[in-house]
């Protein structure tokens, strides 16, 4: 995949837009300036034409006509470029004219009309103004006397400064850039220092050191605060499991050895020495019988790491609804053989059908599990109590056993993984200590609970509960 | 010599004793809980005790400590499931001489005993010689001169357990209660039918080696 940088891509960002900006700054500025120029060119025009048509007065005979005094025409606006000016009277009969004057059309309608022209390879502007009234104005002079002024400038003034002017400001934009750019970079590395910092960080996480230390920088960022807790929670989440895996395997590791241990003890004893066919096939069968108790100890194991797998809600099932009874029956019945052999009695007393939506093969399951543990624990001749019932929400099951009841010190401890209360008896029986675990473990997966409760000499209760299916 | 064996695990208890009986010639006791096992090592003159940790009723440890506070001598070779440090340090500290981490090998579970036997009767070879004769521990086989001496079972017992303490009184008692285990039935005479055995295969004119001292025991010397 291919990779990207933030701070590149902030860069970039920052860079084009103030690039944008800065040209967008330009021709705003050219562009209202250049207009403001225009405006005052025009002004200009406008006083010169009004100050050639002043020049215009009457002459001091008896019928007076109109006059121009030639000689106090102002200078040009611009020195080596002659201004072009024209006076007509109301009859269209030219008073005055510049030197030079091109054919010029302008719109005849309005009272003032601007245009713009080439002429002797010069840019003019000029302006025509009509309806000016003469201002020698005496009495006995005719009152309709009104003049038609045309005056025009060459604009290479107004061009030159806006040239030089777009000049002053694309270099002021340069400068500016030249500033804002680095300062902007500089910012941005600087602000995602934190980001790199957490990083660093972040990778010196292992399995053996689940502590993220993400430096007071990045804990004093707003941004980065959020996802340092969620790295921090997520870590601990990790480490938990981490470790109860390890614990796991450990355990297991451990308890594997001892059925290993016998195993192995028995080939090498085998092998110590010549035997007799009948001590070899003796001695295989004793292989085979050491074998089941591994294979009983490897499947009690993966059916705990299945249940907490599916507790942990990583695996998906198909559930039916049933009747809580029903498994409790099955799983009596998988267990009288062992019970009469121990001459010991199961009741089971039950009212009404309880409905709960689970696996019928897990339930049982946990019932053998307890009733197993009840059957070993209850003296022969005694019995084992089974009560199916239930309250408003969940269905519960309760097996008494009337043995010697378990320590008090000893009731936290009896559903931890590979826990045996008096290893004696449960290795006569050839339990691992996990029959429990893997009890508990599904019914928590079904989201309920399982409370043991024991009295010295009246013997222990485990009451499970399970949530009904309404 | 007798060794105790407190395992709960009955079937690699059997086998640990089938094989020591089979490949060290030892007698061995079985026991099958903690407190079934002092019982017997406080009561029985061991040469060695093998003891599982994780046992009921009283656990490896507590044995140990309570053996060694009671000045029992024997040497103790730890069964164990568990091989981290801190366990094995602690273990030879409350006064372990060996341990062994499970699954082992039987192979080396009995030679660890023999050294182990060995070293707590103040031997430090394999083969333990006494003038010209040589007894191997390891493969069960006694030479005189050189040349194999064939011996039966019960007269290479005596002869190696005499062996181990050379120099020293051994009474009749003590050979019979290192020689057999616990459910053998026990009659003196019998040694003197394998004292005499080996006097015949070992001692060639002059030359004692088995001397008896009357009314205290045999004494194994040049």
């Amino acid at each position: 995949m291919r990779t990207h940088s933030i701070a590149q891509r902030l860069i970039a960002a920052v860079v084009v837009s103030q690039l944008l900006l800065a040209i967008g700054l330009f021709f705003v500025t050219v562009y209202f300036t250049h207009r403001q120029l225009l405006a005052a060119f025009d002004t200009e025009l406008e006083g010169r034409a009004m100050s050639i048509a002043a020049l215009v007065h009457y002459s001091e005979e008896e019928h007076p006509t109109l006059e121009f005094q030639q000689d106090m025409v102002p200078p040009s606006l611009e020195r080596g470029h002659a201004d072009l000016y024209q006076v007509f009277d109301q009859n269209g009969k030219a008073i005055a004219q510049s030197n030079k004057w091109p054919s010029l059309s302008l719109p005849p309608a309005a009272r003032a009309a601007y245009a713009n022209f080439e002429w002797n390879g010069e840019s003019y502007r000029a302006l025509r103004l009509k309806s000016v009234p003469v201002l020698d104005r005496e009495a006995g002079t005719p009152a309709s006397d009104f003049l038609t002024v045309t005056y025009a400038s060459p604009t290479s003034p107004v061009i030159r400064t806006v040239a030089r002017l777009r000049l002053y400001i694309a270099g002021g934009c340069v400068l500016l850039l030249c500033v804002t750019v680095p300062l902007a970079i500089w910012g941005l590395r600087r602000g995602l220092r934190p980001l790199e910092d957490l990083a660093a960080n972040a990778a010196l996480i292992s399995t053996s050191n689940w502590e993220l230390n993400p430096g007071a920088e990045a804990m004093a960022t707003r941004e980065l605060l959020s996802l340092t807790q969620a790295m921090t929670s997520m870590l601990q989440g990790l480490h938990r499991a981490f470790t109860q895996q390890r614990e796991f395997l450990a355990n297991a590791a451990h308890e594997l050895k001892t059925p290993v241990a016998i195993l192995k003890s028995t080939v090498q004893s085998l092998l110590q020495r010549p035997r007799s066919s009948e001590e070899y096939r003796a001695g295989l069968e004793q292989c085979l019988e050491d074998m089941a108790r591994l294979e009983k100890l490897l499947h009690s194991m993966l059916r705990l790491a299945r249940a907490e797998q599916w507790a942990a809600g990583s695996l998906q099932r198909d559930l039916a609804d049933i009747d809580l009874r029903s498994t409790c029956d099955a799983a009596v019945d998988s267990i009288r053989p062992l019970a009469h052999q121990r001459g010991v009695q199961i009741e089971v007393s039950s009212n009404g059908p309880i409905p709960v939506r689970a696996d019928p093969e897990d339930l049982e399951l946990v019932w053998i599990n307890l009733l197993e543990n009840a059957v070993r624990f209850t003296p022969p001749s005694s019995s084992v109590r089974v009560l199916v019932g239930s309250d408003p929400q969940h269905g519960v099951v309760e097996i008494a056993d009337s043995g010697p009841g378990i320590p008090e010190h000893e009731l936290p401890l009896i559903f931890e993984r590979f826990h045996r209360g008096d290893a004696s008896r449960a290795r006569d029986t050839g339990g691992y200590g996990l029959g429990l675990s893997i009890a508990k473990a599904v019914i928590e997966a079904y989201g309920g609970t399982i409370i043991p409760k024991s009295e010295a000499g009246v013997g222990t209760r485990m009451i499970v509960s399970i949530p009904k299916q309404s | 010599m007798r060794v105790l064996i407190v395992e709960d695990e009955r079937r690699l208890a059997e086998n640990v004793a089938r094989s020591l009986r089979e490949g060290a010639g030892y007698a061995v006791d079985c026991c099958f809980n903690g407190e079934d096992g002092l019982y017997m090592a406080e009561n029985n003159p061991y040469d060695l005790l093998i003891l599982d940790l994780m046992i009921p009723k009283l656990d490896g440890r507590t044995l140990l400590t309570r053996l060694r506070s009671q000045a029992a001598r024997f040497p103790v070779l730890i069964l164990t499931a568990r091989d981290e440090k801190e366990s094995v340090v602690a273990l030879l500290n409350a006064g372990a001489d060996d341990y062994l981490c499970k699954p082992f090998d039987l192979g080396e579970l009995m030679a660890r005993s023999k050294a182990l036997i060995r070293r707590g009767k103040g031997q430090t070879a394999a083969v333990l010689k006494v003038a010209d004769i040589e007894i191997s521990t390891a493969d069960l086989t006694v030479r005189r001169g050189g040349k194999p001496v064939p011996l039966t079972a019960m007269e290479y017992r005596v002869l190696e357990y005499l062996a181990h303490r050379p120099g020293a009184v051994v009474s009749k008692t003590e050979l019979l209660e290192h020689l057999y285990d616990f459910n053998w039935e026990r009659f003196s005479n019998v040694i003197e039918v394998y004292i005499s055995g080996l006097r015949r295969k070992l001692e060639h004119g002059d030359t004692k080696l088995i001397h008896t001292l009357r009314g205290q025991g045999y004494m194994l010397r040049a």
